[in-house]
C-alpha cells in the first residue's frame, strides 16, 4: 500500500428504512445482521482499514443503540487507537440551535468541527448500509490524479427496482455531466454507489453556503455538477448491493449461499471484520441435513437446512426444515416446524410443527411459479405450535402467543402485538 | 470473598505421548474441539471463577502458546492490575536455570507469589478439559485450614494408573498420594488442581530444591506434604478429561459429537473463551452432507462429513468423505479423498482421491506401538499427501512432508513416514 494523503472518513449510518419493515424499526439499516455473523456496516469499516484509512466518524441518528453496541471502541477493526480511530457522532444539544440531523448534508454540517479539526485533504463520505468490497486507496488516488473536487463511485444498476438509484452521466474521461436521482424510467447503465470522495475545502464551502439545503445529493452534488465543478465518476466493477428493502436485503444474503457466490467472504487479504462472540462451534446432530447454507458458531442443527443463512445460536429442532430463509441470533425453531422464504429476527421462538411462509394447500414447493412474498418475523416474537403462516405475512416485533387470532394466518396479513406489554417491548428499543 | 486471587498454570509439558501433535507445540497449545486450545479450559475457569491474575509457566516450545495467549484479551486478562503473564525460564544472578520440573518452575518464579503477598495460591495444569468453579474449593480449603487441597475426580480403579492416586479418609483428608502407581489403591485421582497455603508450599519447595528429586508436584511435593502436613481432598463431579495420550485426545474430541455430550461446549453460564478467527461462517455446499459433527467458522464443506470435528478454514471438497476424524485449521481435503479415523494437523493438503486411515488392518505403529495401536492415523502439520496415495491405520505421517517424500502409492497400517527415513532407504 502506498501512502495516501490525509483522509477523513465519514460514514452515514443514521437513516431509517421503513422498507425494512420490522427488521428496520429497531435498528438502522447499517446495523442489520448480515451473512451469518456480520452487521452490514462491517463491510464499510473493513474496507476502510484494508485501505489504510483509520480516521473514521460514524454519523448515527435513528435507533443507534444496536450500532453503538456493535462498534464499541472499534476493537474488532483495530480502530481502538490513539491517533484517529472511530468516533460515533450522534446529534447533540448545543447552546444556540439544536436539531436532529435534517438530512445527509445537514448531518455533515453539524459535524463541521470534526471535519475542520481533522485537517484532512479529502473527505470520504460513505454509507453504512451497503454491501461491497472496495479499496478506497485506489479511489483516492484516482480522485487526486483527476484533481477532482468530487469523485463519485458508480456501479452497475442492479436489475431490481431501477427507480431506487441515481443515474450518472459521464463522458469518456469520466467527467460527470449529470446525476439523475430516482428517475421514473430506467436510465440503464451506471448509477451512483453512494460513495463520495470530496476535496475537503470544496465540501465545507458548499455545506456552509447560506441557504444550502439538507440533502447531500440534491443540495451539494447536483449543484456541483450543474456548476461544472470538476466531478468525476470512478467505476466500481465488483459486487455492490444496497440492502435498504426487505427484498434487497434477502437477495443479498442469498447471494452468499449460491454455488459461486458473487461476493467472496473468504479472501484472506480482505476479510470482513466484526466483533466476535464467544460461542462454541456449530453442532450438527445425527439426523441433520444441510446444504447450500451458511452456519455460524453456536448454532445447533438437528433438522434440515437448505439455501439458508443461520446466525449464531440458532437452534433447528429435530425434523424441522428451514429453506431459503435467514434466521438471526438465538432463534429457536421447534421440532417439525417448516420455514420457507422467511426472514426471522433475533430471539424468535417458532413452535413445534408451525409452518411459516408456506402457501396454502400444499407445503411443497411451487417451482415454476413466481416466488411468493417473503415472510418477516420481528424480534422476540413467539409463534404458537402448529400455526400456519402464509407467504408475505408480517409478524411484528414482540408478538406473543396470545396475540395470534388463530392458527391460520393468511398470506399477506400482519400480526401485531396487543395489550400493554406491546408498547414496552421493542419499538423504541433500538438495540437490535 | 475468597483470599485466593492468583493462579499459576503449569503449561511447560513436553507431552510426548501426543506424538506429532505436540512435536511443535506445548501440550496446552494443542487445538481442541474445533476452535479451542487445551489451555482455554483452565484459563476460562479462572476468569469465570473471578480470578483475573494468572501466571502461565512455559518451557517447552512456548511460541504457539505465546501467540495464542497474546496479552490475554479473549479472557479479559489484558488489564492493569493482574492479567496474564507467561513465565518462561530466564537467566539471573543466581539459582536460575531451565525448569527442572513443575515444582522447580514455581520455585524459580516465587518472587511472583511473594509480590502478591497472597496467603493462598491456586496451582493448575494447562492440559485438562473440564469446567470447574474454583471458588467452592477455595472456600473448603480456607474452612478446613489445610496446607493444601487437591481436587479429586473419580475414575474406574484400573484407569487410575496413569494419574496421581489419592487415598482419602472418611473426612476426605488425604492419607496417601502416589503418582502413577502400578496397582492403584482407589479410583480417586488428582485433577491437577491445587490450592496451597503459600507458606506451607514455599517451605516444601525450598526443601525439595535442595534434594535430588524430579522436582515434580505429583511425584515429590504432594506425597511429602501428605506425610508432614494437612492435605485435604475436594471432590469434583463434572466432566474432567486429561489429554495425555492420542487416544484420550481423540476420544475427548469425539465425545463432543454425542447426541447428549458429556461436555457441552456451549454453556452461556460458563463460556470457554479463545481468540477468535476472522473467518466467515461455515459454508455448506450444494452436494454436502454434514452429520454428527462440529463445524467452525471458515470451514467449507462440499463433500460428506460425519462424526468429525472441523477447525477454522478446513475445506472438504466435492466427493470427499471425512468420517470419525479431527481436521485442524486450514487443512484441505481434495476431491474424492477419503479420511477415516484420522487426526490431520493444521494446513495438511490431502490430494484428490487419496485415502487416509484406510482399511481394517490394525497393525500397531512400528515406531511407537504404545501410543498408536487403536487404529488412529495421524498426519503432521503442513504435510502434502499426494493424489491417489493410500495410508493405512495406526500410521504416523510426519509434519512438512511433500509429495516427493511418498515414494510408494501405499503406506501400510502401522507405517511411519519421515523424511529422514526416506533418505536412508
Amino acid at each position: 500500500m502506498t501512502a495516501i494523503p490525509p483522509v477523513l472518513v465519514l460514514v452515514l449510518a443514521g437513516g431509517r428504512s421503513d422498507a425494512l419493515r420490522a427488521l428496520g424499526r429497531i435498528r438502522t439499516a447499517s446495523a442489520l445482521p448480515y451473512g451469518g455473523k456480520y452487521r452490514v456496516i462491517d463491510f464499510t469499516l473493513s474496507n476502510c482499514v484494508h485501505s489504510g484509512l483509520n480516521r473514521i466518524g460514524i454519523l448515527t441518528q435513528y435507533a443507534p443503540l444496536s450500532l453503538h453496541g456493535h462498534i464499541g471502541i472499534g476493537r474488532a477493526w483495530d480502530l481502538d487507537r490513539r491517533d484517529g480511530g472511530i468516533r460515533l457522532l450522534q446529534p447533540y444539544v448545543r447552546q444556540r440551535e439544536t436539531n436532529w440531523y435534517r438530512g445527509t448534508a445537514d448531518a455533515l454540517l453539524q459535524n463541521r468541527n470534526v471535519i475542520e479539526d481533522a485537517q484532512a485533504r479529502h473527505i470520504l463520505v460513505l454509507s453504512g448500509d451497503l454491501v461491497y468490497k472496495m479499496d478506497y486507496a485506489e479511489l483516492i488516488r484516482f480522485h487526486e490524479e483527476h484533481d477532482a473536487a468530487l469523485t463519485l463511485v458508480t456501479v452497475t444498476a442492479p436489475s431490481d427496482e431501477p427507480e431506487r438509484y441515481g443515474y450518472v452521466h459521464a463522458d469518456r474521461s469520466g467527467r460527470v455531466s449529470g446525476l439523475e436521482e430516482k428517475p421514473k424510467r430506467a436510465g440503464g447503465g451506471a448509477v451512483s454507489g453512494a460513495i463520495y470522495a470530496f476535496r475537503a475545502k470544496e465540501l465545507m464551502d458548499r455545506l456552509r453556503r447560506p441557504g444550502a439545503g439538507p440533502d447531500l445529493v440534491c443540495d451539494v452534488i447536483q449543484p456541483m455538477i450543474a456548476e461544472k465543478t470538476r466531478v468525476f465518476a470512478y467505476p466500481h466493477r465488483g459486487y455492490w448491493r444496497d440492502i435498504g428493502t426487505v427484498e434487497s436485503y434477502y437477495e443479498s444474503n442469498m447471494d452468499l449461499v449460491r454455488p459461486a457466490p458473487p461476493l467472496n467472504l473468504y479472501d484472506p487479504d480482505w476479510l470482513i471484520y466484526t466483533p466476535s462472540e464467544d460461542r462454541s462451534p456449530a453442532v450438527f446432530g445425527v439426523e441433520a441435513a444441510a446444504s447450500q447454507s451458511l452456519v455460524s458458531h453456536g448454532a445447533r442443527v438437528e433438522g434440515t437446512v437448505r439455501r439458508s443463512v443461520l446466525f449464531p445460536g440458532v437452534h433447528v429442532g429435530p425434523g424441522a426444515v428451514v429453506e431459503d430463509s435467514i434466521v438471526m441470533h438465538d432463534t429457536r425453531i421447534g421440532s417439525g416446524a417448516r420455514l420457507r422464504r422467511a426472514i426471522v429476527d433475533k430471539r424468535v421462538v417458532i413452535g413445534a410443527g408451525a409452518l411459516v411462509g408456506q402457501a396454502e394447500g400444499s407445503a411443497e414447493d411451487s417451482r415454476g411459479a413466481a416466488a411468493p412474498g417473503l415472510c418477516v418475523i420481528g424480534k422476540g416474537s413467539v409463534i404458537p405450535a402448529s400455526t400456519r403462516i402464509g407467504p408475505d405475512a408480517l409478524i411484528e416485533i414482540g408478538v406473543s402467543e396470545r396475540d395470534f387470532p388463530g392458527r391460520e394466518i393468511a398470506a399477506g396479513s400482519v400480526v401485531r402485538p396487543t395489550g400493554r406489554l406491546a408498547a414496552a417491548r421493542g419499538v423504541n428499543g433500538g438495540s437490535g | 470473598m475468597s483470599f485466593v486471587s492468583y493462579a499459576m498454570i503449569l503449561a511447560g509439558g513436553l507431552g510426548s505421548r501426543l506424538c506429532i501433535l505436540s512435536e511443535k507445540r506445548a501440550k496446552p497449545a494443542v487445538p481442541f474441539g474445533g476452535k479451542y486450545r487445551i489451555i482455554d479450559f483452565s484459563l476460562s475457569n479462572c476468569v469465570n471463577s473471578g480470578i483475573y491474575d494468572v501466571g502461565i509457566l512455559t518451557q517447552y516450545r512456548p511460541l504457539s502458546l505465546r501467540d495464542h495467549i497474546g496479552i490475554g484479551r479473549p479472557w479479559d486478562l489484558d488489564r492493569k492490575r493482574g492479567g496474564v503473564e507467561l513465565l518462561q525460564p530466564f537467566q539471573g544472578w543466581a539459582e536460575t536455570d531451565w525448569y527442572r520440573g513443575t515444582a522447580d518452575a514455581i520455585q524459580q518464579n516465587w518472587i511472583r507469589v511473594e509480590e502478591r503477598e497472597a496467603e493462598h495460591l491456586l496451582v493448575l495444569s494447562g492440559d485438562h478439559v473440564y469446567r470447574m468453579d474454583y471458588r467452592p474449593m477455595i472456600e473448603a480449603h480456607l474452612a478446613s485450614g489445610a496446607d493444601a487441597t487437591i481436587a479429586i475426580a473419580q475414575v474406574p480403579r484400573e484407569e487410575a494408573r496413569g494419574f496421581g492416586v489419592v487415598d482419602l479418609d472418611g473426612e476426605d483428608r488425604v492419607q496417601g498420594f502416589v503418582e502413577k502407581p502400578a496397582s492403584p489403591p482407589s479410583g480417586n485421582i488428582s485433577m491437577g488442581v491445587y490450592v496451597f497455603r503459600t507458606s506451607a508450599l514455599h517451605a516444601m519447595l525450598r526443601e525439595d530444591a535442595e534434594r535430588d528429586t524430579a522436582h515434580d508436584f505429583g511425584r515429590n511435593i504432594l506425597p511429602a506434604m501428605v506425610g508432614s502436613g494437612h492435605v485435604q481432598g475436594f471432590r469434583h463431579d463434572g466432566y474432567w478429561q486429561d489429554i495425555g495420550t492420542l487416544d484420550s485426545y481423540y476420544r475427548a474430541n469425539l465425545d463432543l459429537l454425542r447426541p447428549d455430550p458429556p461436555f457441552p461446549l456451549e454453556d452461556p453460564r460458563w463460556p470457554i473463551f479463545t481468540p477468535s478467527t476472522e473467518f466467515p461462517p461455515a459454508r455448506i455446499g450444494m452436494r454436502a452432507e454434514v452429520r454428527a459433527s462440529i463445524l467452525t467458522h471458515g470451514t467449507i464443506v462440499n463433500g460428506i462429513v460425519e462424526r468429525s470435528v472441523l477447525f477454522p478454514g478446513a475445506v472438504v471438497e466435492e466427493g470427499a468423505t471425512v468420517r470419525d476424524s479431527i481436521v485442524m485449521g486450514e487443512t484441505w481435503v481434495g476431491p474424492l479423498a477419503e479420511i477415516r479415523h484420522s487426526i490431520l494437523d493444521k494446513r495438511v493438503h490431502v490430494g484428490p482421491r487419496a485415502r487416509v486411515g484406510y482399511g481394517t488392518d490394525l497393525t500397531p505403529n512400528r515406531s511407537c506401538p504404545e501410543h498408536l495401536s487403536s487404529g488412529i492415523t495421524i498426519v503432521g502439520k503442513e504435510t502434502r499427501i499426494p493424489e491417489g496415495v493410500t495410508i493405512g491405520r495406526n500410521c504416523r505421517v510426519s509434519a512438512n512432508l511433500i509429495e516427493e517424500d511418498f515414494p510408494e502409492d501405499t503406506v501400510p497400517s502401522g507405517g511411519v513416514m519421515e523424511r529422514e527415513l526416506n533418505v536412508a532407504h
